[in-house]
């Protein structure tokens, strides 16, 4: 049997290199050099990914333009990661070389998923991925909030992976394969009937889970609280992006001939997402917290292009992950730069009076909060502005008002932020932030990359529109 | 024949299976799951599968559960029964126990008989049971097998990580 | 042509210096990026100039914002003969008052602000008349705006200063509404926001109406109209004017740019731009003409009365530029444009020289504490005697040929034109007479100030007399590029302006020409003897006249009570719904109830949601559960 790997080299690479850093990590004293490595080899995984299109283990694996578009989001989301934590987790006190494998091999699972043509694929990818999470969340093992987080997210994740697999085994049985494209195939001259709803509502709780859509976010507050803060900007956007990749791919290559049944139900989940996102984000005092209802929320948006479906729906959705990622990492990037040792800088009110003690850091901060509400000119208002265009062109205006009403509220506790930092005396003891070379470089991308992209989209929107195909 | 054994088989599963749950006692309960495990070989031997039975065997009756023994030993688990968030969510157990039932009886008027994949009941005759699995898993489903390996390995280091005694 | 680029950019990266590095770095030297940004800006406009006189134009998009089917919101720039010489009056009165400046602000706390503050304006104006389409106008529209806020009230501690920004800023809401408006309006009927593609299609539809409240209104006339109404708004014509005076609290030299030179003639500009629109629309011509007269009649005669040295040139602002839209409103916009260009440089002259006075006088700005100064300031006393005579229209000086054109144009539009005609050549009288009386009162007879403020008498430095110097060659000189055929000159300057803003036929002889000519230099030359008989020769008379015409005299010192009334029928109404209604009711029921009453409903909710996000694991896993059994049943129903 002839193996065509070209496709895979990316993945390869990043196996071997992770695998490479967990040994390497004996021998180097300096786990900053793991990081650093690790940022390394992800640009060397990246520099192959030009060349790896094509399908490899008959349609098993498939890198499109659509799955590449996700491993550069993910690479740029372990990244900036990887930079935020080189200090951080010295500050943590767990400076261990596993924490930077564990990330390349989260990652990989991401790519697995993204690229995935078969479902029984896309489940090992999740577990790839959702398993190294689950040992990122609860890193802090001397922090018994981080164990709690890791014990919740590992449990409930293991349980929608049941759900996931009942889903799969239906649809095999329904249909007698796994492979994506051939479900489609098989659905299209077919009958709806109950099996195949169950195991679309299957599919759809399972992924729904990694993105986090309500009513199944129940865990995402308590993990994201819990972790450390590092892990909760990049579960906050890998795993979620992950979801939403696998989404777009099942949903609409395998169960496209059902489009109208399951566009009604997420219809519904949306709503029910940014509503839950945005309200219960304004009751919360701790930043963390808050930024996972509203990462809750900004699922609930970046869901609408799967419902607007076609290339301009599937583009705004793709769009809107690059566009959340940049912003929600640059705010943790933050949060991250107010915990200092012996302080945990997690509460609101640690930011009243920041733009007189640190005005750049309330700048930057001012930024994500003005992208994250949706503001122009920053990065955020063009996400929201194609999802909503996509959702009014592809019939659903109604939608899109709903979704820019929740927006108008969003920016109550967005702004909040900000009136603690700009209007506020400053309270107590005077902050010191913990700065680092690779934080001020994460913070610098990403603020960067938030005003361009909100002043100049046109590239990135080219790119997203030409990934979707 | 073979429906009589498979009456019985399904029907144990089902009683057995009520015992784990209904058990005060946590180690009646993993001892009638690993009854309940036993009767489950049966159902797949029923099936040509008898790789997959002796798997399960050797799996979940002989390592996992005897892990499951382990924890409840060291745990003292009858004094845990009696706080409350372990007991008091009974009711909503059933329900979604229930829930899974109607869930699926609902989808059962889908379920179709007649789709015949490669492998027929004929053709795993023909080549054996552990013989066709190997020859798929090394072929077709060499991508799944090779990114299995690597989710085992995430769980070791996961393991080890967790599990170290002390850090630098 | 790419070079253009720089013309707006550079004043931006100036603005981000000074606002980067101006409170730590530059400091004291914030002049330095500012200044030489603009200058390069000037450099590149004179060679964007040469290159559009030998015919070389431009329309392109520099970028797409957002691409939304016929919506595209785009960055593109606009390269004509408008443009070309829009680029030479603000670049170059900008550099003078840059150049000024670092005398008049020297050593001013907020030094480096002030240029940041100045650069984003310079930015803003260029982007403004760079503009290829609607919105990229409306951007620079209320960015110039907001400088313009942010300059006037630069001085934020002083109460009056504050308020004035203020009063501006909210003004032109007013006007900008409408505006803004027009703009949808424009998108709404042609599809597009480009200039090109709606002038193309203007004429397919001169002829449509809508229905409004059961009133049948022409679609362009509604159009421009609207549009019209921000002119209003930005130029301070009737009846929105009421801004402009106040705003001389900004620095002088502020005033000599933005509510002078560039910013306030941002209407005629538009008008102008905008000429294809307007033009078929008769009676939106005929506002635009009424509007103007009116204003340059109304603003000149309380020019007359008034003893605030800056608001007297500011009324002649507002007058002058009635003169622009006069122009306009005949269909004759390279006269406008004519008036704009010179007017540019004899009114941010006279701004700059009241500055220079009042820099010697220590900040005074009565003219009744001035006098004689000629002795102690006399290069301030030339220039500003210059463009005195400029504006009042001197034959030979560069108001004279605009003003004359003006006046000819609408006397031989006919029509409303001739009305406009009689307010214009009224308005011509009186201007010369206000403007002599200025220069009489503050540069002729005895020093009526303080001794300590005589001590102090003194010429402004090198830096600031130069850029007057320099602007008095604008006002001598600015004019003889449209010198009009009837004096042996070609009109060049229509000729130039003609492909984009049209040819107007005279329909008068000769002899009609040189009689609106001879009569508007006969009533300059009267204003200027009856000036100098009020106030040099015979001091009692204007007192005598107050005496025996008080209620006039009250009238216009009051400015016709326009303040008065708006604060009677606009400002304290409004103060009062504010109050009474929105804090009483909205802010006390609604707001207080909304940010009082949504954490109490989200709390009774979050009571609720919280029993459940209670951190349990098997209640999460329970309504993850149900959720799938809900979403399960919701597929079996839809199906069914």
């Amino acid at each position: 049997m002839e193996i065509n790997i070209q496709p895979l080299v990316p993945e390869i690479i990043m196996a071997v290199l992770a695998l490479l850093l967990l040994l390497l990590e004996l021998f180097v004293r300096r786990k900053e050099t793991v990081g650093l490595l690790c940022i390394a080899s992800v640009t060397v995984a990246a520099y192959y990914m030009p060349q790896s299109f094509g399908k490899a283990f008959g349609g098993m694996f498939i890198s499109d333009g659509y799955s590449v578009f996700f491993k550069f989001l993910f690479f740029i989301n372990l990244i900036l990661t990887v930079l935020l934590s080189i200090r951080y987790i010295v500050i943590e006190r767990v400076n261990h070389g596993e924490y930077y494998a564990l990330m390349m091999l989260s990652t990989l699972g991401m790519m697995i998923m993204a690229s995935a043509g078969d479902l029984i694929v896309l489940y090992l990818g999740l577990e790839l991925m959702a398993l190294s999470t689950y040992i990122l969340a609860g890193f802090i093992r001397h922090d018994i909030r981080s164990n709690e987080a890791a014990l919740k997210y590992f449990l409930l994740g293991a349980f929608s992976s049941a759900i996931l697999l009942y889903g799969i085994t239906m649809i095999y049985g329904r249909t007698g394969t796994t492979g994506i494209a051939l479900i489609g195939a098989a659905l299209a001259e077919g009958t709806v009937d109950p099996v195949l709803l169950l195991s679309v509502t299957a599919l759809l709780v399972a992924l729904g889970f990694k993105i986090a859509l309500a009513p199944f976010h129940m865990w995402a507050p308590d993990a994201y609280e819990g972790a450390p803060t590092s892990v909760t900007a990049f579960m906050s956007v890998g795993p979620k992006a992950a979801g939403f990749a696998a989404l777009g791919r099942v949903f609409l290559t395998g169960f496209g001939p059902l489009t109208g049944e399951w566009s009604v139900i997420l219809i519904v989940l949306s709503v029910l997402t940014m509503a839950v996102g945005n309200i219960l984000a304004i009751q919360q005092q701790n930043i963390k917290r808050m930024l996972a209802y509203s990462s809750v929320a900004h699922a609930g948006y970046a869901v609408i292009g799967v419902i607007a479906a076609g290339a301009e729906g599937l583009s705004s959705m793709m769009n809107y992950l690059f566009i959340y990622a940049l912003m929600n990492i640059g705010a943790f990037a933050v949060v991250i730069t107010l915990r200092s040792e012996g302080f945990q800088g997690e509460s609101l009110h640690d930011y009243k009076g920041l733009s007189r003690t640190h005005p750049v850091a309330a700048a930057v901060m001012l930024v994500f909060m003005f992208s994250l509400t949706g503001i122009p000119p920053t990065a955020g208002f063009i996400g929201k502005f194609y999802i909503f265009k996509a959702a009014v062109a592809a019939g659903y205006a109604w939608l899109a008002v709903v979704a820019v009403v929740f927006s108008v509220i969003s920016a109550f506790f967005y702004l909040r932020v900000v009136m603690y930092m700009y209007m506020h005396e400053p309270e107590g003891e005077p902050l010191t932030l913990s700065l680092s070379p690779a934080i001020g470089l994460a913070l610098l991308i990403t603020t960067v990359m938030v005003l361009i992209v909100g002043i100049y989209p046109s590239p990135f929107l080219a790119f997203a529109r030409i990934a979707a195909g | 024949m073979v429906e009589l054994f498979f009456g019985y088989l399904a029907g144990a599963v089902v009683v057995l299976s009520l015992l784990v749950v209904f058990s005060r006692n946590a180690v009646h309960s993993v001892l009638w799951m690993l009854l309940m495990f036993l009767h489950m070989a049966g159902l797949y031997l029923l099936l040509n599968a008898e790789f997959l039975a002796a798997t399960q065997v050797i799996v979940y009756a002989g390592a996992i559960l005897v892990l499951f023994l382990f924890v409840i030993m060291l745990l003292n688990i009858t004094e845990e029964m009696r706080l409350e968030q372990f007991t008091v969510g009974w009711p909503m157990g059933v329900s979604v126990s229930l829930g899974v039932l109607i869930a699926m009886l609902a989808a059962l008027s889908g379920f179709r008989t007649d789709l015949k994949g490669p492998w027929s009941i004929e053709a795993v005759e023909r080549t054996t049971h552990t013989k066709a699995l190997g020859k798929v898993l090394y072929t077709e489903y060499m991508l799944p097998f090779e990114i299995a390996s690597l989710v085992l390995l995430v769980a070791i280091v996961g393991a080890v990580y967790l599990a170290k005694k002390r850090l630098r | 042509m790419q070079y253009y680029l720089l013309i707006p950019f550079l004043p931006l990266g100036a603005f981000f210096v000074n606002l980067l590095l101006g409170r730590r770095v530059v400091r004291g030297q914030a002049h330095w990026p500012s200044t030489l940004a603009v200058l390069g800006s000037l450099a590149v406009s004179v060679m964007v100039l040469l290159d559009v006189l030998e015919g070389r134009t431009l329309n392109e998009d520099l970028y797409r914002w957002i691409l939304s089917g016929d919506f595209q919101v785009s960055v593109g720039f606009l390269i004509d003969q408008l443009t070309a010489v829009m680029l030479i009056v603000v670049t170059s009165v900008s550099f003078l008052v840059h150049v000024y400046s670092i005398g008049y602000m020297h050593g001013d706390p907020g030094y480096y602000r002030f240029y940041a503050y100045l650069s984003l304006f310079t930015f803003s104006m260029l982007m403004l008349v760079m503009a290829n389409n609607f919105l990229q106008l409306y951007f620079g529209w209320e960015a110039v705006g907001l400088c313009s806020y942010l300059l006037i009230g630069f001085w934020y501690q002083k109460r009056s200063a504050s308020d004035a920004g203020k009063k501006a800023f909210i003004v032109n809401r007013f006007g900008d509404f409408g505006f803004g408006l027009g703009v949808i309006m424009v998108f709404l009927t042609f599809g597009t926001l480009y200039y090109l593609p709606v002038f193309d299609n203007a004429g397919d539809l001169a002829a449509r109406s809508i229905n409004i409240l059961g009133l049948e209104v022409n679609l362009i006339t509604l159009i421009a109209l609207l549009l019209f109404c921000g002119a209003v708004g930005k130029s301070a014509q009737i009846p929105l004017h009421v801004w402009l005076p106040d705003a001389m609290e900004g620095p002088t030299p502020v005033s000599a740019l933005i509510h002078a030179a560039t910013m306030v003639t941002a209407g005629v500009f538009m008008v102008a731009r905008l000429n294809p629109l307007f033009s078929l629309s008769p009676a939106a011509m005929d506002v635009v003409a009424l509007v103007g007269g009116v204003t340059a009649l109304f603003a000149a005669t309380i020019a007359l009365v008034q003893n605030d040295i800056k608001r007297v040139i500011a009324y002649s602002t507002i007058s002058q530029l009635g003169y622009m839209f006069m122009a306009c409103g005949v269909g004759a916009f390279a006269a406008g444009i004519f008036h704009l260009y010179t007017h540019a440089y004899f009114k941010a002259l006279l701004f700059l020289c009241a500055g220079s006075v009042m820099h010697a006088m220590g900040g005074e700005v009565d003219m009744q504490r001035m006098g004689g100064l000629r002795r102690y300031m006399p290069v301030t006393y030339v220039t500003m005697l210059i463009a005195s005579l400029s504006i009042s229209g001197l034959p030979g000086l560069a108001g004279f040929f605009s003003k004359d054109e003006i006046l000819f144009r609408a006397y031989s539009a006919g029509g409303v034109g001739v009305v406009v005609w009689v307010l214009g050549t009224v308005s011509a009288l009186l201007t010369a007479f206000y403007s002599f009386r200025l220069v009489f009162l503050t540069f002729h007879g005895g020093f009526r100030g303080t001794e300590e403020q005589r001590h102090h008498l003194h010429e402004s430095p090198k830096v600031m007399t130069v850029p007057l110097m320099l602007l008095c060659a604008g006002a001598i000189a600015a004019g003889w590029v449209g010198i009009p055929p009837l004096l042996g000159g070609g009109g060049q300057f229509s000729e130039f302006l003609a492909p984009v803003l049209g040819h107007p036929e005279a329909e008068a002889s000769h002899a009609e020409e040189w009689m609106t000519m001879g009569l508007s230099v006969l009533v300059a030359a009267g204003g200027v003897l009856l000036a100098l008989l009020f106030y040099l020769r015979n001091p009692e008379i204007p007192v005598r006249l107050a005496e025996r015409f008080r209620p006039l005299y009250s009238l216009l010192w009051n400015k016709y009570y326009v303040d008065e009334l708006y604060d009677a029928v606009v400002v304290r109404p409004t103060i009062f719904v504010a109050r009474n209604v929105i804090v009483g009711f909205t802010d006390g029921a609604l707001i207080e109830g909304v940010v009082n009453g949504l954490p109490g409903l989200v709390g009774w909710l979050g009571a609720r949601v919280r029993r459940i996000q209670d951190g349990l694991l098997q209640h999460y896993g329970a309504v993850m559960a149900l959720g799938l059994f809900l979403i399960f049943a919701i597929a079996l129903i839809t199906l069914s």
